[in-house]
This record gives C-alpha cells, structure tokens and sequence, in this order.
C-alpha cells in the first residue's frame, strides 16, 4: 500500500513512576486521498499519535509506514528529512512564527527543502491565494484574525507538497463561516491525493472523513443489571489498561488497588474494605482502567453499570 | 540552498520583532563597550606616556647611580666630575627633579634641566629652546603659554617654548631648563648632576653608577602606576563580566521566548544548527553593534578624562573580536536550552 499504514503502535513513558501507554497497540491504514480524522478525548494520544506519524516522537514499539518508507526506523538527519520533505503540519493554536510576515511564515519550510528565497516566496504567494489571502501576504500573525491565522498555518503545512498532512485541531476556536473554509480546504486537499490525518474534538469533521480512528475504543453501555460478582483471593477484579465497564461496591473481602511500575511490579495504592467500591471513574468518563484491582481476600461484590451506580449514589445523597 | 538565507532571515525578523529590547540591550551594550575602550585607551596611555617622553629627550641609555631604578622614581645626584668619565658618541648630563609651578595656582611638575642643544631638550611643538638660564620650555598641559613668567622655588622663569606629550606618572607634566638653572632650583648646588645621558657607543661610565637603556628608564617611571594598572585591568575584567552578562540574558531571554518557535521550525525540519546559528548570529550583532556605538560615543567620553585617554588602534579590531567570543560564551546557554528543546512543543495546547 501506497498511503499509510500504522501497525500495532505502542507508546509508553513513564511518570511519577508509573508506566503510561497512551498508545497502546493502534492500527489503522489510509490509502492517498483519504481523510482520517482522530476522535477521543483530552488524553485519548491524539496529539502523540500525531507526533509519531510526524516523525517527532519515537514509538516505543510498533510500525509507521508511508509509502515504502518505515518512519518509526528513522533518525537523526533522515527524519528531519522525512518531516522536511515528505510531511506538512497544521498546528493547534497556529503555531505562526510572530516575528515573520505570513508569506514569510509559508515560505519558511519550503526554503528547507532548498528552495531559494524568491522561489519559495513566490510558491507561498500562490499558495496564501488559494487559501484567499493573497491581501494579507505581508501581515503578521497579530495583525491577522484566528481565522486567517489558521489559513496561513494550513498554507505552510501545504508548502512542500506533502505525502501526509497533519492537524491538529485545525477547527478549534474557529466560527462556523472560518471551519468550513478550513473543511473545504483540507478536502480539497485530500482529493489531491494527500493522506490528511486530522485531530480534533469538533464532530463537524465526521461527516466529511473517510476513516475515523477511535482513540479510546468505544464501550457500548452495559446494559445489565446490578449483580453479585465472587472472586478468591489472589485473583483479579480488573488489570490497569483495561476497557471500564462496570463499578464495583465490596460487600465483605478487601481488595488491594495496585498501580503498574516502569521497571515492572507494581505498587499498592490502597486496600479498601467492605462499604467502599472502586473502579468508578474508568467507566464514568470513558478512560481505561487506570489501576489493577486483586482480591486481597476472598470477595464478594456487587457489580453496576455506571448509570445505576450514578442513581445509587444521587439517591444516598 | 544552505541554511544561511533561514538563519539571517530569523535573525534579522526577530531583531525587527524585538527592536526596542534588543535596542536597549545595544545601547547598554554601548555603555559598557565604551568604559572599555577608555579603560583600554588609559592603559595604553599609562604605558605609552614614559615610552615616549623618555625617548624624546633623544638618549638611547642613561647613566645613572647603582641601587636606582629610575631617575624619575628616586633621587640620588652624583658628582658632575663623573661626568667627564663617560665616554660615548654623544652624552651629556641633566638634572631631574620635582618641583611646583606657581602661576594661578600651584603644579606639581618634573623638572629636567639640560645643556642648551644637548641631549635632555626635547622637542619642541611652539617657541624656541631653553638657551639660558631663567627660561623655561613646558608642556602644553601645564597651561601656560610662551611669555608667561612662571616661580619655581621662588625663582621666577619665563616661557619661551612648548612641548606636547611630554607627561610622567599619569599626566604630570615635565618642564625643562638650562642645566645650571635647575641645579640651583633642585640641589641649590652646581656641583651634582642627577645623570648623565648618552647616546650611540657607550664606551665607558664612571664607577658607582650603571648603564641603563631608556626602555628600561620608561620602565622604572611605570613602577609607580603597577597599582593603579592592575585597578583598571581589574575594572575591564568586571566590564566583560558585565558585558556578558547583559548580552547572555537577552540571548537567554529570547531562548526561552522562541522555545515554541523553535520547536515548530524543528518539526517542521529545521535543524538544530540552523537554529543556533540564528541565536548565536543574534548575539554577535548585538555586541557587534555595541561595539560600533561604543566606538563613537568613547569619542566623546574621552575628551571629559582628567589624563588623556590613547584608545590603541588594535583595540578597534581586538575588541570586537573579543565581543564577539564573549557573546557567544554568553548566549551558550540560551543555544544549549534551544538544542534541548523538543520538537514535540510544536503540538503543546494541543489536548489529545
């Protein structure tokens, strides 16, 4: 395949101690002319997957490849290379340099591919015009509205023609009037046969995407009934990293909450006790399970979807 | 295309940004350029001053009594009958002392006393010559002007030349007078002489007392100005601190400013020697330009010295060499803190 194909992704770092992955073994492809846009929330490794695919971050395990090139192999000077050549990059919040003019700012990254200064002005001319800001080539980023501002980020990610466009957010804190016109932009785009991997919260991006990359694996909603759950001691409730589903009250045991270690082991969080439950935020908030939960007795528990638990607690109040 | 078209055009761009700081910073800069070039123009001076008036009274050595290292320094007369000791090319003895001039006022001056035309008359810059006793030539820093009628020991003498550049011990001026004359003024005796200066072959000297070069002589008139050399050098040592210090903070403050900037343009495939060469380009055309200022503002801050400031013409090209190196130094930590910098802050707002 010609287009991009990510395999089994793994990105783990460690902090306070702890292991992090928030990749944690993602695939997907895209064929040139594909728009793939990201979904998940805040935390959900948006931003690092883009990084990866980008060449500014090194997964820790897994493969990056667009075209025949396997970028999760690079370095050094063959990956500023690759980000030079073969990537352009839309950043959240512009990411303008303040002190160039916006043809300055386009140029900037075609000058790197070692264009000369006035064929490089000349390209980000023409490309500030397709971007309808042919009236603000010598304007600076304050000097520009957000709107505008973005338009230019979008030219100079567009500069050296890239295999694969990344962005970051390119709709946030854009109206309506200035998103559809980065929509119809980063179409356009893609019908050019760039592969565009777009990041964002702004669900007016879904309908005009053609692969959508949940970063946190949706959970459909269990649906079952409060139940008893028996465990032995020594057994697990749950692993960190998990998908949550349900919420646990203790009836009578005690169950030890444990955070996985970088070096490996792990470490005692807490043991909670009969009355108490765990395991509530994961499902409440669609984030993975963030600890392990083992049996530090035998347990007895009760079991809840989150909506029930949710009506239970409002009820004790 | 190499990466310097990226590099001046960040440069330049950021200069323009940041105008009015970076133009404090020059004018700063300036400021402490300029006490440098004064700071060097005195220890110029201080070292020229005795160079060149010892070689203007035209001996190439002295003959002076052992156990002294300068006549300018100590005083030790010996016997005018040792003078027809001496055998040279050309020598002749004179009297040196220190005396005052009253005249509106009182100076301290060193006096010479010479042999008309002989070795010890200086040359002489407006009049004419000492060519009898009760005349006087003197430099032109004493201020006073040919015709005037000065006292020396209570001897009145009359002005009929003047000299310039004749100054010992950081701008006391020298005053010279018929031999006679000054032995009366000094030693109030005609029988001593304070040494005996010759040039060419130098083929005997009287016994007691040493041949010493007139290098050697502007040494021994240096002695005294160590302690106050060593204080200067000290101050341009701090003034470079100081220099650095302003050069490296703006440097470091524009690091720490442009670190998202700089991480765009290295995600975007910059390397990191393009970015450095951009902040170490700024900070050589900050001290470049500082030294340039400096330059002509010490023009105007060396004429309101009290001693005359002699900026060496190495120092316009030493300088700035040297600004330059310190700039870099300086703006070493801001150029490690941008080397350091992840490219992934290019992402940073971001909330994925």
């Amino acid at each position: 395949m010609s287009g991009l194909v990510v395999s089994d992704l793994v990105v783990e770092y460690v902090t306070d101690g702890y292991a992090v992955r928030p990749l944690d073994g993602l695939s997907f492809e895209a064929s040139p002319g594909r728009l793939v846009v990201l979904l998940g929330p805040s935390g959900s490794g948006k931003t690092t997957l883009l990084s990866c695919l980008g060449g500014i971050l090194t997964p820790t395990s897994g493969s990056i490849r667009l075209g025949d090139l396997e970028v999760a192999q690079l370095s050094g000077a063959a990956l500023e290379s690759y980000r030079r050549d073969r990537v352009g990059f839309v950043f959240q919040a512009f990411n303008l340099i303040p002190s160039l003019n916006a043809r300055e700012n386009v140029a900037i990254p075609l000058m790197l591919t070692g264009r000369s200064k006035s064929d490089a002005l000349a390209r980000a001319d023409e490309l500030l015009g397709r971007v309808g800001l042919e009236e603000r080539l010598h304007h600076r980023p304050s000097q520009l509205s957000g709107g505008q501002q973005q338009r230019v980020a979008v030219a100079r990610g567009l500069g050296n023609d890239p295999q694969l466009l990344l962005a970051d957010e390119p709709t946030a804190n854009l109206d309506h009037i200035q998103a559809e016109a980065v929509i119809r932009l980063l179409q356009e785009l893609r019908d050019q046969g760039c592969v565009i991997v777009v990041s964002t919260h702004d669900d007016r991006l879904v309908p005009v995407a053609d692969e959508i990359v949940q970063m946190v694996p949706e959970v459909a909603p269990v649906e079952v009934a409060p139940h008893e759950v028996k465990v032995s001691a020594g057994e697990t409730v749950f692993v960190q990293g998990d998908d949550s589903d349900l919420v646990y009250v203790i009836r009578g045991g005690e169950v030890d909450i444990q955070r996985e270690l970088a070096g490996g082991g792990h470490v005692l969080l807490r043991r909670l006790g009969s009355g108490q439950y765990f395991g509530e935020l994961g499902p409440l908030l669609g984030f993975p399970r963030s600890a392990t939960a083992v049996a530090a007795t035998d347990l007895v528990l009760t079991a809840y979807n989150p909506r029930d638990f949710r009506e239970q607690v409002q009820a004790k109040r | 295309m190499d990466g310097s078209a990226i590099v001046i055009l960040l440069t330049l761009r950021d200069l323009r940004h940041r105008f009015v700081r970076f133009a404090v910073v020059t004018v700063l800069g300036a400021v402490v350029f300029t006490l440098l070039f004064v700071m060097t123009g005195l220890v110029e001076q201080f070292h020229r001053e005795p160079v060149d008036t010892v070689d203007a009274l035209g001996a190439s050595t002295w003959v002076l009594p052992q156990g002294i290292s300068g006549p300018f320094t100590a005083a030790a007369p010996f016997s005018t009958d040792a003078v027809a000791v001496v055998d040279a090319d050309e020598f002749a003895p004179v009297i040196v002392g220190r005396a005052a001039v009253a005249q509106d006022g009182s100076e301290d001056v060193v006096l010479i006393g010479h042999e008309v035309d002989a070795l010890g008359s200086p040359p002489i810059d407006e009049g004419r010559p000492v060519a009898a006793p009760g005349e006087l030539v003197a430099d032109d820093s004493l201020d006073v002007d040919i015709g005037d009628r000065v006292m020396i020991a209570g001897t009145e003498l009359a002005v009929v030349g003047l000299t310039s550049d004749s100054t010992l011990l950081a701008g006391i001026p020298l005053v010279f007078t018929e031999l006679t004359q000054a032995q009366d003024l000094v030693y109030d005796n005609r029988g001593v002489v304070s040494a005996v200066l010759a040039s060419g072959e130098v083929r005997a000297i009287p016994q007691g007392t040493v041949a010493t070069s007139a290098a050697g002589v502007a040494d021994s008139a240096l002695e005294p100005l160590d302690g106050a050399i060593a204080s200067v050098d000290l101050v341009r040592v701090l003034l470079w601190i100081v220099a650095a210090v302003i050069i490296g903070a703006v440097v470091y403050l524009s690091a720490l400013e442009r670190l998202r900037d700089f991480a765009v343009l290295k995600a975007i495939g910059a390397s990191n020697r393009s970015l450095l060469g951009s902040l170490a380009l700024q900070a050589v055309l900050v001290a470049l330009l500082a030294v340039a200022l400096a330059a002509v503002l010490q023009l105007f801050l060396a004429p309101a010295f009290p001693l005359k400031v002699s900026v060496p013409t190495r120092a316009f090209w030493q300088l700035p060499l040297i600004a330059v190196g310190v700039a870099l130094l300086a703006g070493l930590a801001g150029m490690r803190r941008v080397a350091n910098s992840d490219p992934a802050l290019a992402f940073s707002g971001a909330s994925g």
